[in-house]
Parts: C-alpha cells; structure tokens; sequence
C-alpha cells in the first residue's frame, strides 16, 4: 500500500548504526508516548496538555515495584500500562465533560495535582531527586542492561505499538473519534455517547503513554520529577505538532525532530530550555503545519532557486 | 396508530417560554407537518423531541413508552433520526464514511469496535450506500463532504439521518437555502420516502407543506393554534391571522 | 484556635490574589479564545520588576505602580507582535506559543536575575503586625487583602459600569456582535491582554514581599489561575472571588496542619468540586 511501514523498519535498524543506543532508544518511547497523546490531539481533536500525568504515575508505580520488589520486565509494562490507563480514566472523567479552553486547563490543572504529589511523596518518588536505582531485569536469558538489547526490545514494542494503534484509527472506534473531532454535535446526534468515546479515547493514549513511561524509567534508571511535569507533557505536544498531528506517523517523525533537538540544544547551553521555548515560538509563527509543510516549502525554495 | 406524542410539553428559556404546553400526535406512517413563523418554537419542538433539550414539563411518549429526558445519543437508538436546519455534516469525511458513522451507530452490533477494520462491516457499508442511493448522492460517495455543493450537503444531510434506519424521520427545513431547482428536487425525495417512514417535517415553503402533508400542527408563539389536513389549515382564519397578520390572501398564495 | 484564624486570614490574602490571576486569565481567554500558558510566566516578571523597580527608584509605592505597568506592556507587545498573528491559528498552536513563551521568560528571568531565590522586605510602614484581639496579624498581608479587594472591585466595576466593560463582556458572549457594533476588535483584543497582564503582574508585586521571589513561582501559579477560571468560569467576577478565596482559604488552613500537602490540596479541592459540579462553582459553560 505505502513505503512507510518499510521506511519505519529500515529506521529501526539503521537507526542504531548512526546515533548513540540510548538516544536511538529514547526516539522510539517517546514515538509511542506521541502516538497515545495523537489519538487525544489528532483524531478526537481534544488537546490534553496533561500527558505527563500518565506517563509518570506509569514510571514511578513500575519503577518502585522494579526497584524493591524485583518484578520481571513484562509485569513492568503491564502495570505500567494499567496505571497508565487508571490515571486517564480518573483524569478523562473530570475533563470530557468540559471543551475548548476549559478542557486544556484541566488537563494541565489535574497534571499538577500529580506533579506536586509526587513533589512531596519524597519517602516514595525521591521528590527533585527522582527515584534512582531502577532495574532492567534480565529475561530468557537475555540481557537488557546491554543497550543493543534493551534497544531491540524497545523497537519492537514500538513496532506493536504502531501496529495496535493503527489497527484502533481504522476500527469503527478510530472513525467515530474522528466524528466528533468533525462534529460533537452530530456524533451525539447519530447516536453516540460522546463523553464517554472521549473518555475511551483518553484510557487508550493513557495505557500508551504508561507504556512510554515505564521503558523511559528503565531506561535511564531513573524517574526524574519532571518525567510527571508539564514540562514532558509541553514537549509530547510540540512533538506530535511538529510531526504533524494529522496523521498516524505523524508522531514519529515529531519524535525524531524533538529528541535531535533537544540532545542538541542541552548540550549547546545550560539554559537550553530558553532554546526550546524560542524553538516553539518559530515554529508557530512560520512553520505552522510541521516538518512536512517545512519540507515541502524548502523544496520550493530550492526548485525556484534553482530555475534562476 | 400514534408513534410518536407529546403531552403538555413546555420549554422555557428563563423568561421566554419557547415551546408550550404542545399536545402532538404523529400517526406511524403518516407525513406530518409542523409550520409556524419564524421563532414559533418548531426547531426548539425538535430539540426535545431528540433529547437535545430536557422538557420544562410535559410528556413525550414513543410506542406508548415515556422517553422524555432520554439523552440525544440514546434517542437514534429508539428509532428517531433527525436533519438539522443548519447543516450539520462531518465535513473531512467522504459522503459514505458520513453515511457510515450514522449507519453504524444504530447498526446491529458493536462487536469489534475497537480492532476489526471498518470495510469489514459490510452490512454497515451497504446500509450507508443505500441511504446515500436514496437521496440520489452514490456517484459521489468518495467526495468529501466539504466539497460538494450547498444543496448536496442538504441531501447528504437527509442521508445521514435515513442511513440510521429510522422509524421516524424528523426533518428541519430540508430544503432550506436551497435554489427552486434544488427545492423541486429535495421535494421529490421527501415523497419518495413517504410512506417508508413516518416523518415530521418543519418546512417554511407553503407549496410544499400543502403538496406532501397529511396532516399540518401550526405554532405560533410556542403554542399549537391549529391541526388538520392541508385543505383545513389552508381554511382556519386564525392560522391566517397569525401566518399573514390578517391580510386576507389565500395561503397557498403566499409562497407560490 | 489562633492559628486557625490566622490561617484563613492568610488564605484570605492569597485567595484575593489568586482571585486576580484568575480574573486575568479569564478575560484573556474570554475575549481572545486563547489558553494563555505564559500568564505565569507574566506573574513572575510582575514580581521580579517590583523588587528591581524598588531597588532603582527606592520606593515601594513607585515601585508597586511601575512594575506591573511594565508588565502590561509587555503583555501588549506579546499581543501585538505574537498572539495577534494565532487568533485563526487553532488552540494547539496558540497553546504551543504561549507555553515557548513561559520558558522563554522563566529561562530570561534565570539570566537577568539569576537562579537563586531572592526575598524582599514590605516597606517600612507595612512591616510588624497589628493586634486583632484574637491573634497578632502581619500589616502587609492586611494592606495585600485590602489591595487586591480593591483592584477586583475595580476590575467589576469597569467590566459592568463602563462602555468599555460592557463591550468586552459582549466579547465573551459574542465575538460577531461586537464586530457588528463596529467596534475595533483588534484593538479590544490587545487591551485586553494587557489588562489581563497587568492583573498578572500587580499579582506577582504584591505577592514578592509575601514568599520572596524565585524563578519557579511562574509555572506553580499558572497551574493556580486555571483552577480559579476552571472553577469559576470566564467574564464572572464573583466566581472568580469565590474559586480564589475557596482554593486560598483551603490551602491556607491544610498547611497549618500538614504543610507537605498544602498546594497538592488547592488541585484536590478542584478536582473534589468537579466531582459534583462538572461545570464549576455557577456552573458556567
């Protein structure tokens, strides 16, 4: 049908060879931490700016059972998954029923209670500190404190992932989403209970984004206190636009172009999140309609360059 | 046979009583038609009667059983579907993927909803293809739904509510904005579908009203003046009173 | 029983405050639509401009005039030269902006006035306290009461007894209208922004000789202000006095007796509100 799925798996094998394992590896979770926050943003039209909730409860709930109570890999990701998918149920509950701005702040108001818990909890989380010293169990054998490892691993839940997610936007599921996004007036019309879709919507990116939390934290061996900030949560949203929230591959490439970005910026400055904010500016007053939209103008650019 | 009732209903807006005390009978297969001015309460009557709006008071009854209160997206479900006056279509989707979504959300089942592919519903599908048959839009099931004419979105509009597979059909001025053209058009598809559903129409264009209807409810500041066949509502003085402020001309005159 | 009154006496105080933010950020996003992320970020360069106004000039009542002024003005430049291009632009992008903007602006006052935590004296005249009878109370959290009473008084009275007011409440409920009036719509927009900044900003002057100043007080009183306008809703000045001295009081009495817990409350009363009342307070839109 297309060359993206063969220019996704080229991208997972390449991808190794021309940049460091971690930073390779971090790509990919972010990629699905993208594509759970893209069923919100692109499909529903509801613009969560409170993903970091998910992603972080996720982190700091598997990582404190992977830390004292050795829990394999795979019981990680489940957990991380489930609480992923509770902590959008309980947030998604107070926020489908309000839209527009209020719905936003929600989103962003909810994030903070989370944040500021696991600021305070610091017998549990580590407070600022975070909470260091998380495993990466080794499994049949296999060894994923060894990054090559620990990266094919993670691409391959990346590659499920990609699949699962297109299989939801082409179920009836994906179109009635897009239905409201069309029109909640209609949708409700025809016959759909549009809270609760939205709510559905919210527990699906909610398991995605836990997914994404709990191989960030066993990536890195840490859950940072900004892994649940609004600081994660701005990021996943200037990824997924940058990308191109239209469509399913969007986020990935967003993904690419955010985590280059930011492993360039941090290490040009120690006040690098100023570089990140001026970034965010650019790109919404003149590339609005992300990398693809760029890409284009820049080939015309080109061409007209080079017919004169 | 009456369908779909209303007893006493009444909705208020503060101080403004929109819709009051309306009495209504729709008889299952019948063409009824609700006329009044503009702001006589026909669309708020609507809104009610599809759960957009909860009553103030009053009953609405469908096969006998209370369904007032019932939320919008449970109303399809009992067999109402609606048009709406303004359009109101999913304007990135494809004439048959807006055709599909109202197909499927009154559709057999809802098994699979969140991983078989939407083409693998073919009863769904053809479903949708017959609704959008109907209302004479299958060459363009591909276009989507923002590109295609002011009076093929007003069609589309009909689609999306007769692809719900409603018992009754509630249609707000359907051919509203439309050209005389268009309009002879949309009138002929209205009587097509007589007969196959029950259907209440809110329609400004007399000719039409008096050419389909079986029957006529005339409002008139929220409240119901008068009920008959076309011939009656075309002889009651007081609809012509409140219809053309007691200017004495024949009704059908008017809009013709 | 004391320091219960104390506390929600001190409640009192930062509920007004928060009530101003909200207020602010209610009427930006009334009026112009957009999810304002930098209003935080506005609030703590009203702050920092107090104490550098008052270190240039030596005035506190110089200062406390100067500062958030400033801090309109920047808000109508941000207006005029950013947020003025977004209006069709969809809350995605406007969010996106403002947010770059907030980091921008923390990340700019980390490098003006640098990262460590700074603290600022009331002026003279405000400093000690004074007796209540029950319990000996600071001067200068009675004078921020006082003043952030007033200035919400004035903001309600502008919005329902002036033309003006009247018009921008009108662009609450109806953007079309107000056009159709023939009124300057852009120019209402920008006003607005710079009143909503410079409630922003008289916020973080008065609060700077309250909690000192750090380069983080920004973002947690973003977080703030939209639970005020969540709670309270856009264009209600009583919801938002209501939100405010609600959220402020609650914090206020919940610190007295387990401070670890005294900001994660305002977001838990939040959240408890919605519970019953999805559609806030007044239940507003």
């Amino acid at each position: 049908m297309n060359l993206k799925i063969p220019a996704i798996v080229a991208a997972v094998v390449l991808l190794p060879l021309v940049v460091r394992h971690a930073i390779a590896t971090e790509i990919w979770i972010f990629a699905i931490f993208g594509l759970g926050l893209n069923l919100l943003l692109g499909y529903t039209g509801l613009l969560s700016f409170g993903q970091s909730t998910f992603f972080g409860s996720a982190a700091y709930v598997a990582g404190f059972l992977l830390k004292h109570y050795a829990i394999n890999v795979f019981a990680a990701l489940g957990i991380g998954i489930g609480v992923g998918a509770a902590s959008a149920l309980l947030v998604g509950y107070l926020c489908v029923q309000r839209s527009g701005i209020y719905f936003i702040m929600l989103t962003f108001a909810l994030n903070q209670l989370f944040y500021f818990i696991a600021y305070q909890w610091t017998t549990v989380t580590g407070g600022e500190d975070g909470m260091p010293g998380i495993p990466r169990p080794a499994m049949f054998g296999i060894d994923f404190r060894d990054p090559l490892n620990y990266y094919i691993f993670v691409s391959v839940l990346f590659l499920i992932s990609l699949w699962v997610m297109k299989r939801v936007v082409e179920s009836p599921l994906g179109r009635i989403l897009q239905a409201i996004r069309e029109n909640e007036v209609r949708a409700e019309a025809v016959g759909y209970n549009v809270p609760r879709f939205k709510l559905l919507a919210f527990v699906i990116g909610g398991a995605f984004s836990g997914m994404a939390g709990v191989l960030y934290a066993m990536l890195f061996g840490i859950v940072p206190l900004e892994a649940i900030s609004f600081v994660f949560s701005g990021n996943v949203v200037f990824a997924t636009l940058i990308g191109g929230s239209g469509s399913l591959y969007g986020p990935i490439i967003g993904s690419f172009v955010f985590i280059w970005l930011s492993e360039s910026v941090s290490t040009m400055w120690a006040r690098w999140p100023l570089l990140l904010g001026v970034a965010f500016v650019i790109v919404v007053l003149f590339f609005r309609g992300g990398v693809v939209e760029a890409w284009s103008r820049f080939w015309l650019w080109q061409s007209s360059r080079q017919k004169t | 046979m009456a369908i779909l009732q209303t007893e006493n209903l009444t909705k208020a807006f503060g101080a403004l009583t929109a819709v009051n005390g309306v009495t209504l009978s729709i008889e299952a297969g019948s063409l009824h038609s609700i006329i009044g001015p503009n702001g006589a309460g026909k669309t708020t009557l609507f809104n009610l009667l599809t759960g957009t709006f909860v009553p103030t008071s009053g009953r609405i009854l469908l096969d006998g059983k209370e369904i007032t209160g019932t939320p919008a997206h449970r109303i399809a479900h009992l067999g109402l579907a609606r048009s709406f006056q303004r359009t109101n279509v999913f304007p990135a989707f494809s004439l048959l993927d807006n055709a599909w979504a109202a197909a499927f959300a009154t559709g057999p089942s809802w098994k699979g909803l969140l991983w078989k592919k939407t083409q693998r519903y073919t009863e769904v599908t053809g479903r949708a293809r017959q609704a959008l048959s109907d209302v004479g839009l299958s060459s363009k099931e591909n276009q989507l739904a923002r590109e295609i004419s002011h009076g093929e979105q007003r069609q589309l509009e009909l689609a999306i509510a007769l692809a719900a597979a409603p018992r009754v059909l509630l249609l707000d001025e359907p051919a509203a904005g439309l050209s005389p053209e268009e309009t002879r058009k949309m009138v002929a598809l209205v009587r097509g579908l007589k007969g196959r559903y029950t259907i209440v129409l809110i329609e400004h264009k007399m000719d039409i009203i008096m050419s389909v209807s079986d029957r006529i409810s005339v409002m008139h500041f929220g409240a119901l003046i008068a009920e008959g066949t076309p011939e009656e509502i075309q002889r009651n003085p007081e609809v012509r009173r409140a219809y053309l402020g007691g200017v004495p001309t024949a009704l059908g005159g008017v809009a013709a | 029983m004391n320091l219960l009154f104390g506390q929600i006496l001190n409640g009192v105080a930062t509920g007004m405050l928060y009530a101003l933010m909200g207020l602010g950020l209610a009427l930006i996003a009334g009026i112009l639509n957009i999810p304002n992320f930098a209003h935080g970020a506005l609030f703590a360069v009203g702050a920092y401009l107090m104490v550098s106004a008052i270190g240039a000039v030596g005035n506190f009542w110089v200062a406390l005039v100067v500062a958030p002024l400033g801090v309109a003005l920047l808000g109508l430049l941000i207006e005029y030269l950013g947020i003025r291009r977004l209006y069709a632009a969809g809350h995605d992008y406007q969010l996106l902006f403002t947010f770059g903007l907030s980091l921008i602006i923390a990340e700019g006052i980390i490098l003006i006035w640098g990262p460590v935590g700074i603290s600022q004296l009331p002026p003279q005249i405000l400093r000690g306290g004074v007796d209540l009878g029950f319990t000996f109370y600071p001067k200068y959290r009675l004078f921020v009461m006082v003043v952030a009473g007033l200035l919400v008084v004035a903001t309600w009275l502008f919005l329902e007894k002036t033309r003006y007011g009247a018009i921008m409440r009108a662009g609450i409920e109806n953007k079309e209208m107000v056009s159709l009036l023939g009124i300057d719509i852009h120019r209402l927009f920008t006003v607005a922004f710079a009143l909503g900044a410079y409630l922003a900003g008289i916020a973080g002057a008065l609060t700077a000789p309250i909690r000192g100043l750090s380069p983080g007080m920004g973002v947690d009183m973003l977080g703030i202000a939209f639970v005020v306008v969540a709670l309270g809703g856009m264009g209600n000045v009583l919801g938002a006095i209501a939100a405010g001295l609600l959220i402020g009081v609650a914090q206020a009495v919940v610190a007295a007796y387990w401070t670890e817990a005294s900001v994660a409350v305002i977001y838990l009363v939040m959240a408890a509100v919605l519970v019953f009342r999805p559609q806030g307070l007044f239940g507003i839109r």
